[in-house]
């Protein structure tokens, strides 16, 4: 039964809307599947069918979307692929950029650990780069060291006052000159520029206009009293110079390090610009165009050219006053080492002398020697001479010289010798001459092997006095000396020793041979006093008796045995001698010639 | 110095469009951040005339104000021309624009002007009206121009161009 329309009223009466019949017929075959199916076949018809291809292009399309992950990185491959490829490339470029900065800005830390591999073996690789070319430099400066190059370099760090590696660095490192323009001051714009061979074109008039502007604006901003000036700026390895002028500025772009004298080339480049620019703003002087090559100004910054002339009169004057405060005080040097030596040898030739240090401190020249006593004195002054060069001192200690002449002396003031005697020594041997009286003789020949620095003594001397007296004499003091050591011993008191009677005797034999020789010999007058002495213990009182009575004792037995002048001592001249229980004799001999 | 090479100066109120100009004008070398750090860019373009040597323009775009400082009065020593610009749509703007003459002419008095009143592509929401324009043409070589369209902005330029030549 087909489906049809009833009209129907609103509670209102006045509003009629289209309801289908089976709405109001629920007990009607339409509420069966299959004829309500057939119903909207037949309200919608066609639509339906079109419903139904919609909503299988819609569960396509999801099914497409679901499996676009997985999809996704073929098609991408894909489009690489082929004419796509830089259309792709160029669809991503935008979004993979944001991506990656937002990916910087929020995960800073991650992107640095993905780089990481690729940033380090790059750096290494550059810092490598860099070392090699600094070692190179280094070789170059190391064997250039020796050459005049090295020389002038040295020179120059001399002048300047910086490290020499400094100045061989500041040579050798590379370094050139990409542009070079001058500038109209005020405008801007470019009257001239120069560039070096291989290097991009650029828009000079846009550049200089900038930097022209920059500059005003450096100086607007930070040159309160607007007279400071943009004169230079780096970038990394990249340094503009900008020379300013009345009416144009140079400005220099460099790469690498450049050398100092380069900034003075390039001003004197600026002014004898001026002085050709017409007063149209041309530089009218061709050569003075080619004078801003970048070549021609780095080969005139390496001759180092004219700055340098004019600062050389200064290091010339000072060089001379140098050379000649050198040669004035090595002349002062040599003339004081011609004294020094003046002094040394008139010291060495001073007899007695030995010359040991001589040195020059405070202001004067001090000598250190030893000097024997009985050589002459030294006299400072005379030594000096009258072209003495400082104040000369002498220090001086005493030894025994064994020179001849001074152990002549020595023999003459030892020996007591009368101006008759003559003395000489030659390689210590000592020879006496000449005469005096016999009893110097006998003391000479007694005492001059003693003498220091004498080795053997030669007598050559004719005697004052006979040979006979001579003998006489010469035995009278042998047996004074022996008599001087014989003593005759007592017990106790003046009881006698054993060797008493023996001592005796031999004393009263020496005394009665001298007594004997006495006149032979020219002895006026012999006179003998007898001696007591005595041991430790006692006092002085008892031992002052005993010396006596042993004194006379002794001078007692020498009367009886004929000897004449013996005087016995009253104790007194013993008491220095308490060693021994004794008594002993004293001679005492006049001469009538000494 | 480079052959036949002129500054040119853009003055103008904020926001009229000179930079558009230049940048419809010429290819820029430096970016527009210099406008807003050191206030002003400078491009150049070779003019080609008829007849005669192509002329290169140095063209300084100065950040637009109403008022010379001093820093701009230091961008405009030395130039050769001035291009004043002005918004149709605004007529403060060319107000603006005639005063900085007054002003640059105490530092050039001899430059070559021009007056350039852009957005010629929205006409019909210009608050200068024809007649002030006319007048302005007794004095001063007016151009509609439209940075957009690029409408009048040869013209301009090569109008200075060729003034600065004769």
């Amino acid at each position: 039964m087909p489906a049809s329309l009833a009209p129907a009223e609103s509670r209102d009466g006045d509003r009629v809307e289209a309801v289908p019949l089976e709405t109001r017929a629920p007990e009607s075959p339409a509420e069966d599947p299959d004829d309500f199916d057939r119903l909207k076949t037949i309200l919608f018809g066609d639509e339906r069918g079109t419903l139904e291809a919609l909503d299988a292009r819609v569960e396509k399309v999801e099914a497409a979307q679901h499996d676009l992950p997985s999809r996704l990185p073929g098609a991408i491959e894909r489009a690489q692929q082929g004419i796509g490829a830089a259309r792709m490339s160029k669809a991503l470029a935008r979004p993979v950029t944001d991506a990656l900065a937002s990916a910087v800005g929020q995960n800073r830390q991650l992107i640095v650990d993905v780089l990481f591999p690729v940033i380090g073996p790059a750096i290494r690789k550059a810092i490598a780069e860099a070392l090699r070319n600094l070692v190179a430099d280094l070789n170059g400066a190391i064997e250039s060291s020796l050459t005049p190059r090295g020389i002038r370099w040295r020179i120059e760090a001399w002048r300047s006052g910086a490290p020499y590696a400094e100045v061989v660095l500041r040579h050798t490192l590379k370094y050139g000159i990409d542009h070079v323009f001058l500038i109209e001051r005020d405008s801007g714009l470019v009257l001239d520029r120069e560039s070096a061979p291989h290097l991009p074109e650029l828009d000079a008039d846009a550049i200089a206009g900038m930097l022209t502007a920059i500059g005003a604006f450096v100086r607007d901003s930070v040159g309160r009293d607007g007279s400071g000036t943009l004169d230079s700026a780096r970038v990394g390895e990249h340094l503009l110079w900008v020379v300013q002028g009345p009416r144009a500025n140079l400005a220099c772009f460099i790469h690498g390090v450049p050398p100092a004298n380069l900034h003075a080339v390039l001003e004197q480049r600026l002014e004898a610009i001026h002085a050709a620019l017409a007063g149209d703003g041309d530089v009218a002087d061709q050569a003075t165009r080619q004078s801003l090559q970048p070549d021609v100004l780095m080969r005139d910054a390496r001759t180092d050219a004219t700055p340098a002339a004019k600062s050389r009169w200064p290091v010339y004057a000072i060089v001379l006053i140098v050379v000649a405060l050198a040669a004035w005080f090595l002349a002062q040097r040599l003339r004081d080492s011609a004294w020094i030596e003046e002094v040394r040898t008139s010291l060495a030739a001073h007899p007695g002398f030995v010359l040991t240090r001589i040195e020059r401190a405070g202001g004067a020249l001090t000598a250190h020697g030893l000097l024997d006593p009985d050589a002459e004195p030294l006299d400072a002054a005379a030594i000096a001479g009258a072209r003495a060069r400082m104040p000369l001192k002498l220090d001086t200690l005493g030894y025994v010289s064994t020179d001849d002449a001074i152990v002549a002396r020595r023999a003459r003031r030892l020996l007591d010798a009368p101006a008759s005697v003559t003395i000489d020594v030659r390689g210590g041997a000592l020879a006496l001459g000449g005469h005096a009286d016999g009893a110097w003789i006998v003391h000479a020949q007694d005492k001059a092997a003693w003498v220091p620095g004498v080795g053997s003594v030669a007598f050559n001397m004719a005697s004052d006095t006979d040979a006979a007296a001579l003998r006489a004499r010469g035995e009278i003091e042998r047996l004074v000396g022996d008599i001087g050591f014989r003593r005759v011993a007592f017990v106790r008191d003046t009881e006698l020793a054993d060797s008493a009677a023996a001592a005796l005797d031999a004393l009263a034999s020496d005394m009665t041979r001298v007594e004997a020789l006495a006149q032979e010999a020219g002895a006026t007058v012999v006179a003998w006093t007898a001696i007591g002495t005595n041991d430790d213990p006692g006092t002085d009182s008892i031992n002052a008796r005993l010396r006596a009575a042993r004194a006379r004792w002794l001078a007692d037995a020498l009367l009886a045995r004929g000897l004449a002048n013996v005087h016995a001592d009253a104790g007194n001249a013993g008491a220095a001698i308490q060693s021994e229980r004794a008594a002993f004799v004293r001679p005492d001999i006049t001469w009538a010639k000494p | 110095m480079t052959a036949h090479a002129h500054k040119l100066c853009m003055l103008g109120d904020f926001g009229v469009g000179k930079t558009s100009l230049v940048a419809r004008f010429v290819h820029s070398t430096f970016s527009e951040k210099y406008l807003t750090t050191v206030g002003v860019k400078v491009d150049s373009k070779e003019v080609a005339l008829p007849g005669r040597a192509t002329m290169k323009l140095v063209v300084w775009d100065i950040a637009g104000r109403s008022q010379l400082d001093s820093l701009n009065m230091t961008y405009l020593r030395g130039a050769s021309a001035l291009l004043l610009v002005a918004d149709g749509t605004r007529e403060r703007s060319l107000h603006a624009a005639l005063n900085l003459l007054m002003q640059s002419r105490t530092l050039l008095p001899d430059a070559v002007v021009a007056l350039a009143v852009n957005k010629l592509d929205l006409v019909e929401q210009w608050e200068v009206a024809p007649a002030a324009l006319e007048e302005l043409r007794r004095t001063l070589p007016v151009h509609e121009t439209s940075a957009r369209s690029g409408a009048g902005v040869e013209a301009a330029f090569a109008d200075i161009a060729t003034r600065l030549a004769e």
